[in-house]
């Protein structure tokens, strides 16, 4: 049986929480989709534990939206983000189901690895290391997606997911990098974030 | 059809499904966004097509004479279909706020995205400088600031990739600021 967190109202305005559950839900059809190709069970975990954030989400922004309506203007106004967080919950759900059919071992047929790899774009989870020349550099500076065309799309630090991180967002030990890019400065990527290679010179 | 053939159509409509049900998400978030009748009645008419794409996929899938040691790979796929189906399903939702004349609330729209915005439809000539190239090449984002989101093709939608090569009479959906439309427009007429 699943313990289930309770969920208190938090003030939080509707609008930050519907942008933070389309980002989380976006970032998470990618994951997903990455998990069942590279039959990675990490990635697939980390879908499980956003759909679970994407649910208390869900929840706050109801409540948000019942306390926010003084009038029957208010109501039909809001009613559109309450249905809209609705689907974006839907959203995370099917990303999940993904993610279930790679840890239940279900398994895709290896082919259609193939057809999807077609897709020149790749997804990878790494942690940085303490010897990454990346530590205690702000994301602008290191200039990522100029020098090897990858983008980190997300950021697990301690028990918090930062999606889209902003280019002042300073890289820390021990940070789980979500990033996606071309399979080659995908590698690059992983062994700068290893330390295995340091930072291209300008 | 032989076995190999069915196979290979079976993952075509599986890309096919994937990149629809995308698209859709797409498409839904700017009419919200643009509070657009007219995407959001895309949005609808994608979703009869993805209704009869997935039912043509299981059926394929179905007819296709599974051994035992195969059936959970086709399970896999089975699933991968359905989770398609759900978010075009979730896009149909999101669509739906806009043709039932809710005006989407300020608070929706500064969500969706934070900048003034506008979406254009814009024909491409045969004309133009861009057909023939890929959306690579054509480096539209970088001359007019306007962002391609859906090509028409036909009665197709296609969600534009970088190798995707433009053809005379595809009509972009695109989105950005005001500015950016005219520069667009000349770019895909001359």
């Amino acid at each position: 049986m699943v313990r289930l967190e309770k969920i208190e109202y938090k003030p939080v305005s509707v609008r930050n929480l519907l942008i933070e559950m389309k980002n989380i839900s976006e970032l998470m059809i990618d994951l997903a989709y990455s998990a069942a190709l590279f039959n990675s069970q990490l990635l697939a975990e980390e879908v499980i534990e956003l759909e679970q954030r994407v649910d208390t989400l869900a929840y706050l922004l109801d409540m948000s939206a019942m306390l926010a309506a003084r009038s029957a203007e208010d109501a039909e106004s809001l009613v559109g983000a309450s249905v809209i967080a609705a689907a974006t919950d839907k959203i995370s759900d099917a990303a999940a189901d993904i993610a279930i059919i790679v840890l239940r071992q279900i398994g895709i047929h290896p082919i259609v690895r193939e057809a999807f790899e077609k897709v020149e774009e790749r997804l990878t989870r790494v942690e940085i290391k303490s010897n990454s020349t990346m530590i205690g550099k702000r994301l602008g500076q290191l200039e990522l997606a100029a020098k090897m065309g990858v983008d980190i799309i997300a950021i697990r630090r301690d028990k918090e997911m930062i999606v889209n991180p902003k280019a002042d967002e300073v890289i820390k030990k021990g940070d789980i990098a979500i990033a996606r890019g071309a399979p080659g400065g995908i590698e690059e990527f992983e062994k700068l974030a290893e330390g295995t290679i340091h930072m291209l010179e300008d | 059809m032989s076995q190999e053939e069915t196979f290979k159509k079976i993952i075509d409509m599986l890309v096919e499904l994937k990149d629809t049900s995308e698209l859709m998400l797409d498409l839904a978030y700017s009419s919200v966004l643009f509070n657009s009748y007219e995407l959001a009645e895309e949005v609808q008419v994608l979703e009869d097509r993805m209704d009869n794409l997935h039912t043509e996929f299981e059926l394929l899938v179905l007819a296709r004479c599974i051994q035992p040691e195969e059936s959970k790979n086709f399970l896999g796929l089975i699933r991968l279909g359905i989770v398609t189906e759900k978010i075009a399903d979730a896009a149909a939702q999101i669509s739906e706020v806009v043709l039932r004349g809710l005006e989407p609330h300020p608070v929706l729209k500064l969500a969706i995205k934070q900048a003034e915005e506008t979406v254009a439809y814009v024909p491409v000539s045969k004309n133009s400088m861009l057909v023939g190239k890929s959306f690579r090449e054509a480096q539209i984002q970088e001359e007019t600031g306007m962002w391609v989101l859906a090509v028409r093709r036909g009665d197709k939608w296609i969600r534009p990739k970088p190798d995707t090569v433009i053809e005379a009479d595809d009509i972009f959906i695109a989105s950005g600021y005001a500015e950016g439309v005219e520069d667009l427009r000349k770019l895909a007429s001359t």
